[in-house]
């Protein structure tokens, strides 16, 4: 190694010392304590927040009171009940799930057809679907604000969640999915004369479920983490998602003090349903990343 | 694939399973992202009543705009922190989790919760946690430091908070592509280093890095559009833009400028610049995968 002849200039406690700590760094130990480490230090900050999430407003100005408070509960029923949070949460539910059904849908079906068919300009159209790529909503947002307004969706289910049922990435992972099921099985279908529809659902769909599976997760955690559009084009504060609800507790206050308690246990309930879904599919997650970066 | 033989010809079929996605892409991506460029030369008179046609000015009004130089200039610059930082952190420990002999399944979830994390719950929980005068990480920073961290006031402070926030909520999706990626390095290419006894942190820079490059640029490239596209909430949620514009990303001024002064020409004008921007990344990646395609799959 050319590094160990700098080494040699070194006095012979300091050049143990070194190799002492050397040998500590690539034990087994340090990796179990410095990973444990990092990862209670990346959750700490979710950790207080649920213990703060049950204190009173004077037990959280108290600063580094850290003790489970006594406000219990209650803040997450004032936060579901007086501040709308179940109604933000359910249209948060309503919102994620129509979109992961409908890009999951409306993808295996374009999938099917860019895989399975022989028609004239296969390759420029799946181009122009992966170009799409290129324009997230940012680069779209005033038009399609105005789209809206013109289509009569402001403040409707249909405008948080037309824009996102299609999918460059879901027909990309879908169509490479496909093209990895063995031949043989495609060619069967084809002798026995099985029909585009019958061959997705009977061969295609159980064949992919994994992959289904983790494209549903994404898309669930993608659009329960939507704010932007959801905050320009929901103006009816009743329609209105979780995320952008969440700012609206901010503004809570009793007798002049912001009521954080409130306020963590409002995010903290924002935070649940993706954090489950997560934890239940993080396999099929995991796997279909693999697939994408490839 | 070349001799795979598709067993269905009918084109007419072929369209009908394409018809739903193309329209929506066509309605909802290809006409209004047209429709921001073709805007981006007009000038919108009251409340959207009419349209001048105005040639570049808006482009020019951007050029010229100390205020929109100083916006992207922040932004640029919250793009570099964040992907350095969200890298280092997550290879950090992406790494202990591939090193990690016993229990790697219950480390690793611990690991990736974060990518659940929305980033308004992110901008939420660390706005109060790091609060000047209620927040307790700042509270304890303060007396271990002997600073004063008063972040609602500083912006250099400001901008630091928001870069600590986008780090935390981008771990996991780094930390779930980086565990991946390393978990791919065959075995035959570490053995000899192994055996050669060669140390941790030599074999991760000497041996890891280089063979995992590919994914370090996509995941360059994921974070730099994080930090251009959805660091919106952090802004919006923690600083609106402030102390001085020190936070004014270009995705908080385009909106600004669109749904509160209702500069519709000019906020397309900045839609545009974004493109552009998102753009380059791609080619850059692409460009950059190709290079790399020997280690791919």
């Amino acid at each position: 190694m050319a590094t160990n002849t700098d080494t040699a200039t070194e006095t012979a406690p300091s050049r143990r010392l070194r190799t002492r700590l050397e040998r500590a760094f690539n034990g087994d130990l340090f990796v179990h304590v410095a990973l444990a480490g990092a990862i209670a230090l990346v959750a700490l900050p979710l950790v207080l927040a649920v213990i703060m999430s049950t204190q009173s407003t004077t037990e959280v100005y108290e600063v580094t009171n850290l003790g489970l408070g006594s406000a219990g509960l209650s803040n997450y029923e004032t936060a579901l009940t007086e501040y709308n949070l179940t109604r933000y949460m359910i249209n948060s539910a309503v919102m994620s799930v129509v979109i992961v059904v409908g890009k999951v849908s409306l993808s295996l079906l374009a999938a099917l057809a860019l895989v399975y068919y022989r028609f004239p300009f296969e390759r420029a159209v799946f181009t122009f679907i992966l170009l799409t790529l290129l324009v997230p909503v940012p680069v779209r947002i005033v038009p399609l604000f105005q789209l809206m307004a013109d289509l009569g969706w402001a403040n409707s289910l249909l405008s948080i969640t037309g824009p996102y049922i299609a999918s460059a990435t879901a027909v990309f992972l879908f169509r490479q999915h496909f093209m990895s099921i063995p031949e043989s099985l495609v060619e069967n279908a084809r002798l026995d004369g099985v029909g585009p529809l019958s061959f997705l659902v009977r061969v295609l769909i159980p064949m992919s479920r994994g992959m289904i599976a983790g494209v549903s997760v994404i898309t669930f955690i993608y659009a329960w983490n939507q704010y932007l559009w959801p905050l320009i084009v929901v103006s009816d504060q009743s329609k209105q998602v979780v995320q952008v609800g969440i700012k609206f507790l901010q503004g809570a206050s009793q007798s002049g003090l912001t009521q954080w308690g409130l306020i963590m246990a409002g995010a903290v309930i924002a935070l649940l349903p993706p954090l489950a879904v997560l934890v239940a599919l993080h396999r099929p997650l995991l796997e279909t990343f693999a697939i994408q970066q490839k | 694939m070349s001799d795979f033989t598709k067993p269905y010809r009918s084109t007419t079929q072929a369209g009908l399973l394409l018809v739903p996605t193309l329209v929506v892409l066509v309605a909802f991506l290809y006409y209004p992202a047209v429709e921001t460029f073709r805007l981006s030369f007009f000038q919108t008179l009251l409340l959207g009543t009419g349209q001048q046609f105005v040639g570049i000015d808006n482009y020019v009004a951007l050029a010229t705009s100390a205020e929109y130089r100083q916006s992207l200039f922040v932004s640029v610059l919250f793009a570099a922190a964040v992907v350095v930082g969200t890298l280092a952190v997550s290879l950090f420990i992406s790494y202990l989790l591939f090193e990690v002999r016993a229990g790697a399944s219950g480390y690793l979830l611990a690991a990736i919760w974060p990518y659940a994390l929305p980033t308004a719950v992110a901008a939420t929980i660390l706005l109060f946690m790091l609060h000047p005068t209620l927040g307790i990480v700042t509270h304890y920073l303060e007396a271990l430091t002997g600073l004063t961290l008063d972040w609602f006031t500083s912006g250099p402070l400001a901008f630091g908070v928001l870069v600590a926030v986008a780090v935390w909520k981008q771990l996991g999706y780094n930390i779930i592509f980086l565990v991946a990626a390393l978990n791919n390095v065959p075995e035959t290419l570490t053995e000899s280093a192994r055996l050669d006894g060669v140390g941790r942190l030599r074999m991760l820079v000497r041996v890891y890095l280089p063979l995992i490059s590919p994914t370090l640029t996509f995941l360059v490239v994921m974070n730099t559009i994080y930090a251009f596209f959805g660091a919106f909430p952090l802004v919006d949620l923690m600083t609106s833009g402030g102390p001085n514009n020190a936070t004014n990303l270009l995705i908080f001024k385009l909106y600004r400028d669109a749904f509160s002064f209702n500069s519709l020409g000019l906020a397309s004008a900045e839609s545009t610049v974004l493109f552009g921007i998102v753009s380059i990344l791609m080619y850059v990646q692409l460009r950059f995968s190709d290079r790399h395609a020997h280690y791919g799959a």
